[in-house]
């Protein structure tokens, strides 16, 4: 049996036992479910709508028409159709959510290792940035940062991005110190592995599930973080389900009794954000060795 | 909306505050215990530093001159545009400007405000009591609210129960804070239909509200919608962190010598468990209050109370920077301070870490 | 745990009502009234106006916004007020005025009446305030322009005030500063600073100032010294909302009883209520864009980065043709605006509004459009988009707005759509007010911009926004431009109308610097919006608006329907508004919020011992 073929075969039961642990919590599967669909809807809508439809110069709806066989949920202010806002709206609602929790995985775990790996003041500096970006009221902050750099979608993942990712680089530091007191660490050292060879090919990889589950609950995080910024006044531009939130608001959707535009944004975003937190969680609890206890 | 840009709700051990600790274990004794407190009060007084040096710098970035947020809408002559902007010091090198910010800063004097015409810090001082009113009273009834749940949905885990109150405290957690303020206002404020709303439409107070007593109970009827808004969306993370850190000292060895021992399944509950547990849970409690205040900023635009994240919100439609820089720098200091002083107390009560 | 929890949560709602209950009555700094409030409410004739502005100052000299100017207008005297019925200047604190022969020196006599705290009102009181605003830096805040032309300001005796100016003004008696008491405000030592919070504030308006909570509400009373007679209300309260969705409710459910500034959404969902009129009037304001002709400083020297092409009339009028205004109106003002065939001047104003006619008149067009930018040698690309004849420059043009501004947002969605089809194409620029301000005021940044104007009864203000001599410093500060407008023909047309005294010579002179807008187009006017109100009619009996027949309620000029408020005599009190009805409601939550929590602890109790049994 060559090497290869034992590590693909050690590498099917991992995620064979993975699968199963996964399934093991029906909360699990169950997040997945909702997001797999609503990825499918962010990816087909190109190819089954026309975007023609967002253009209010040829919106053919009655203003804030209830909901009707030709528009199911009803139709906004111009006259354009709720679902279809909704569609495309949850492709920059993603967009933002996947990019930001992007961005911040990237440098969480870029600082988290870093923090754990070496040692002295570095890593002293490096904790001292993380626990203060910990604290601080990362709202305020990205909106802050928000309306200093003006709107537009690259301003809102940046502030996102930027202000939420302390506490993966907590929890990547401390598996990074768990991970190199094992002693092949030591062995790889001995055999003269850089600190760069041992970060980026054992720590790496041993750190890089917990991410995953990390990055999964930050997108739901910077979800509702990007309908917040949009309802406080920093806007992407673009439909997205916060800004049908804010416009809703703004247009008195509510006290014109369209509960139709108000709802259908926002039951979404719950949706979304529950969804990316149960596979979140799941996952944590499937990966996270020190939470395989507490999984019960 | 206030948890999901940090901590997403965490389980238990990945509570940061305890890696550190696992990892940094100071050697036991009183005069460690003062050598620890020091130590943490030598960090928060460089977080304090970086958040003023920090401020500065992020709202010099900004393009544009602010003596044109002054004169909005208003016809005003060169001669007055030159004038304010001798006023508000805009006229001088940025090195300068630095030391004379930082020294203002530690005088508490914080700028005065575009918009309004008077000192910032007055006008956080004018509004930080009613935020300190929702904050506190929101994060009590919160942490209240998940520890109760959290301890009952360990205990009989797996149970109706326990899926039930996790399940609801997720939905809510999911919930943006600004929305469920509207839909609240919308529901029990505006009242739906024929159902008329009960509680009031805006603010803390209205004009000739009762004296004593029926003053408390005057704001206490304002103050339930914002509350619950604000409750209902943080909870969530004290529950599920209570949750699963009792279900980590329920698989203790002593838990079971204690049942063995024939106490009374609600004792030792009481006497043993939750006692263990409640500690890593109040540290999350203190990390996360930024959070709380966060969603302070939402709940109060939407229910016009008079706070600090009214006056923020407000800052920032204006937007009148000096303003904004006041209440980002007070709101900073203030959820360090609470960390810093959760982290001492912490360590004095927590056997486990003090013998580490 | 469990009573821990629930004994932690009674304990911190507890000790937060308790402090803040402590902290507050100590906060605001009102004692005399807080006793008075305490009388019962049924015997007194209130009116609540809700706004969505918060107070900036109590000081007349620092305020800004439209709420404080308007509750400064309701508690101060000014020398003149607007006619309800013609909006042309009336007495108010000065009785009579005469001009000299020069047409430099003004002499008012000024009224016998009296200051809210008894003193008489007099011309020293006149001269201290406009003599405060010309010499101390601090007082200029608000109204400094209005005294710039000032040489001298005196008063003779009590009665009489004259005033000498620079060069004549005709605007003289439109003068918007509030007379304030010499006898209060001398002890002043920095007026830059003062913020004028002790209550009740010495007025000699229609009401006084009684109590103010930050964010909060203003609480007025009837002014019973008022030289026209005392209110025929006891109070006028003005509260503030933050959410204008709340607002509404409030209006709905009756915790306020009048609204002004509607949003079209906001003022559209009023419909149906049989207890509230929906008050809907011409408006003052005028929605324009501004197009960049060129920027350049005040010496004529060339800033920013203004397309070239828009420096052609040409083009600038093709574009007005692509515009349909009619649509902009429906769907950005729910059809509550009237479609602008003028410039900047809105109908209200019936003296100086000019409208276009017959073959002026600039209709939506757009093949027009595209036969004038043909004829004048901008071809088209093979993607459709124009460019400069010399088949350099591409007409990409920006469009510059607001951020948080769902108006304009969407006014930028259709013209993006419409200037495609003549073949500029649009990008929306979003810029919060401050930039806005600095790029399309004085660094000339911009290609196309939103812009708007609330004007005044007399029109000079707005008109002197596109004057040359607004445009910024050659060391860049702002001069208040609107447009970067800067033309002979308008130049001489305005220095005309400030002399010209007449006053119907005078507003044929302004019709016609507005035709020279509207044909040279630096601005295109898009709609004038309406003026949206809404108020609760069995809590409102009477309220005279400005101009009288359809006018404005609340935002306008003067003080008149604030003046002739009249509350319905026996006003049902609506569910949990203010007063008694509030304090039982409150004390049925909280005694609901008791029972709860005891019933819960039973519950409790019994699942304890449940648990036991196990």
């Amino acid at each position: 049996m060559s090497p290869l073929t034992g590590a693909g075969r050690r590498g099917l039961t991992r995620s064979a036992r993975f699968w199963r642990e996964f399934r093991a919590r029906p909360s699990g599967p169950a997040g997945a479910a909702i997001l797999l669909a609503a990825v499918l809807v962010a990816l087909l809508t190109p190819l089954l709508t026309d975007p023609a439809g967002l253009d209010v110069t040829r919106a053919t709806g009655p203003r804030m028409g209830p909901p009707s066989l030709e528009h199911p949920l009803g139709t906004d202010e111009s006259g354009r159709s709720v679902l279809l806002m909704i569609t495309w709206g949850s492709r920059v609602s993603l967009l933002i959510g996947f990019m930001s929790a992007l961005l911040s995985m990237v440098i969480g775990t870029t600082v988290g290792i870093a923090a754990g790996h070496f040692r002295g003041w570095p890593a002293a500096v490096l904790m001292r940035i993380t626990d203060w970006f910990l604290v601080l009221p990362s709202l305020v902050l990205a909106l802050v940062l928000a309306a200093i750099l003006g709107g537009g979608m690259f301003t809102i993942i940046l502030a996102i991005g930027v202000t939420s990712w302390a506490s993966t680089a907590r929890l990547i530091r401390a598996q990074t110190l768990a991970v190199e007191a094992r002693p092949y660490i030591e062995r790889a050292r001995a055999l003269g592995g850089g600190h760069w060879h041992v970060m980026t090919r054992h720590v790496l990889p041993n750190v890089a599930p917990l991410v995953l589950a990390n990055t999964t609950l930050q997108v739901a995080g910077a979800i509702v973080a990007e309908s917040t910024l949009a309802f406080l006044g920093a806007q992407s531009g673009q439909v997205s389900w916060g800004g049908m939130l804010r416009a809703s608001y703004d247009w008195g959707a509510a006290t014109s009794g369209a509960w139709w535009y108000v709802l259908a944004p926002g039951l979404c975003i719950v949706a979304v954000v529950m969804a990316f937190t149960l596979v979140g969680r799941a996952l944590e609890a499937v990966l996270n060795p020190r939470l395989r206890g507490a999984g019960r | 909306m206030t948890a999901p840009l940090g901590t997403a709700p965490a389980d238990g051990p990945s509570a940061p505050a305890q890696d550190a600790r696992a990892a940094e274990g100071p050697p036991p004794g009183r005069r460690s215990t003062l050598r620890y407190a020091a130590a943490k009060l030598g960090g928060a007084v460089l977080s304090v530093g970086m958040v003023i040096v920090a401020t500065f710098f992020l709202f010099r970035l900004i393009p544009g001159d602010p003596t044109i947020a002054y004169t909005r809408d208003v016809p005003v002559s060169p001669e007055q545009l030159a004038l304010l902007r001798r006023q508000l010091g805009l006229d001088r090198p940025l090195g300068e400007q630095f030391l004379d910010f930082v020294w203002r800063t530690l005088r508490l004097d914080l700028g005065t405000s575009y918009e309004y015409r008077r000192p910032v810090s007055e006008l956080i001082g004018e509004r930080a009591g009613p935020t300190l009113l929702l904050a506190g009273t929101g994060l009590a009834v919160a942490v209240g609210l998940g520890l109760w749940q959290g301890a009952r949905a360990a205990w009989r885990h797996g149970g109706r129960l326990d899926r039930v109150s996790t399940g609801v405290s997720l939905v809510l957690w999911s919930v943006p804070t600004f929305w469920l303020g509207l839909l609240l206002l919308m529901g029990l404020a505006a009242g739906v239909g024929p159902f008329p709303g009960v509680f009031p439409t805006r603010g803390m107070e209205d004009v000739d509200a009762p004296d004593g007593f029926a003053y408390v109970l005057h704001v206490g009827h304002h103050l339930v919608l914002p509350c619950l808004t604000l409750v209902a969306v943080v909870y969530a993370q004290y529950l599920l962190v209570m949750r699963s850190s009792l279900l980590d000292e329920i698989g203790q060895d002593y838990i079971t010598t204690a049942r063995a021992k024939g106490l009374r399944d609600d004792e030792v509950r009481r006497r043993h468990a939750v006692p263990n547990a409640l500690l890593p849970t109040v540290t999350l409690v203190f990390m996360n209050i930024g959070f709380v205040v966060a969603g302070a900023v939402s709940v109060e635009t939407v229910y016009s109370w008079p706070g600090l994240g009214l006056l923020f919100y407000e800052a920032i439609k204006g937007p009148d920077f000096a303003v904004m820089q006041g209440t980002f720098l007070v709101l900073c200091v203030a959820v360090i301070v609470m960390n810093t002083l959760a982290d001492v107390v912490y360590h004095v009560l927590d056997p486990r870490v003090r013998s580490a | 745990m469990t009573r821990v929890g629930v004994l932690l949560a009674a304990c911190g709602l507890a000790v937060s009502v308790g402090l803040s209950a402590l902290s507050f009555p100590a906060a605001a700094d009102d004692t005399a009234p807080a006793v008075a409030a305490r009388e019962p409410a049924a015997a007194k004739k209130i009116v609540r106006l809700g706004v969505t502005q918060s107070m900036d100052s109590m000081s007349p000299f620092l305020a800004l916004r439209l709420v404080s100017t308007s509750i400064h207008r309701w508690t101060y005297g000014n020398l003149t007020v607007p006619d309800p019925q013609t909006l042309r200047p009336s007495p108010d604190l000065a009785e009579s005025w005469e001009t000299s022969a020069d047409k430099l020196t003004w002499t008012f006599k000024v009224r016998d009446a009296k200051w809210s705290d008894g003193q008489p009102v007099t011309a020293h009181d006149a001269a201290w305030t406009f003599n405060k605003m010309m010499t101390d830096d601090g007082a200029k805040t608000a109204n400094g322009s209005a005294v710039e032309n000032f040489e001298t300001v005196t008063a003779t005796d009590d009665r009489t005030l004259v005033i000498k100016t620079k060069k004549p003004q005709a605007s003289m008696l439109e003068n918007p500063a509030p007379i304030v008491p010499r006898h209060v405000w001398q002890q002043v030592t920095d007026v830059g600073a003062f913020q004028n919070e002790t209550y009740p504030v010495v007025g000699s308006g229609p009401y006084v100032a009684v109590e103010h909570r930050k964010d909060a509400y203003v609480k007025l009373r009837a002014n019973p010294n008022y030289w026209r007679g005392a209110p025929k209300i006891d109070e006028l309260h003005v509260i503030f909302y933050e959410n204008p969705e709340a607002a509404n409710a409030g209006l709905k459910r009756g915790d306020i009883d009048w609204i002004g500034r509607l949003a079209a959404a906001q003022f559209e969902a009023l419909a149906g209520d049989p207890a509230i009129v929906q008050w809907n009037t011409q408006g003052r304001r005028a929605s324009y864009l501004q197009l960049n002709p060129g920027a350049a400083t005040a010496d004529g020297e060339a800033i920013g980065d203004g397309h070239p092409a828009l420096r052609d009339p040409r083009v600038r009028q093709a574009i007005h043709h692509a515009i349909d205004k009619k649509t902009l109106v429906e769907q950005t003002q729910n059809g509550l605006a009237q479609v602008a065939d003028g410039s900047i001047v809105p109908p209200l104003y019936s003296e100086f509004f000019w409208r276009a006619q017959g073959e002026e008149q600039v209709t939506f067009d757009t093949a027009e459009a595209n036969r004038i930018l043909d004829e004048a040698g901008y071809r088209r690309g093979d993607d459709g988009i124009r460019t400069m004849p010399d088949g350099g420059r591409r007409f990409e043009m920006r469009f510059s707005i607001h951020t948080d501004t769902p108006v304009e947002d969407k006014l930028a969605q259709f013209l993006t759509g419409w200037l495609k089809e003549i073949g500029i194409e649009l990008t929306t620029r979003r810029l919060d007010s401050n930039k806005f301000t600095e790029e399309t005021g004085s660094t000339g940044l911009y290609d196309i911009a939103i812009s708007g104007w609330s004007v005044n009864p007399d029109p000079e203000e707005v008109l002197a926004t596109h004057l040359c001599s607004r445009r910024p410093t050659a060391s860049g500060q702002a001069g208040g431009t609107e447009s970067f407008y800067c033309d002979d023909e308008f130049e001489r047309l305005y220095q005309e109308q400030l002399s010209e005294l007449d006053r119907a010579e005078r507003a044929e002179i302004i019709k016609r610097m507005q035709r020279r807008l509207y044909t040279d187009a630096p601005v295109i006017a898009l709609y004038y919006p309406n003026n949206l109100e809404g108020y609760r009619k069995d809590r409102i009996a009477a309220i005279t608006p400005v101009p009288l027949d359809k006018g404005i309620l609340y935002g306008g000029s003067g003080y008149w329907p604030a003046y002739t408020l009249q509350a319905v005599a026996a006003p049902a009190v609506p569910a949990g508004g203010s007063g008694g009805t509030g304090v039982t409601v409150a004390v049925v939550a909280g005694a609901v919020l008791v029972l709860g929590a005891g019933g819960f602890l039973l519950l409790r109790r019994r699942r304890a011992t449940a648990d036991e049994r196990e």
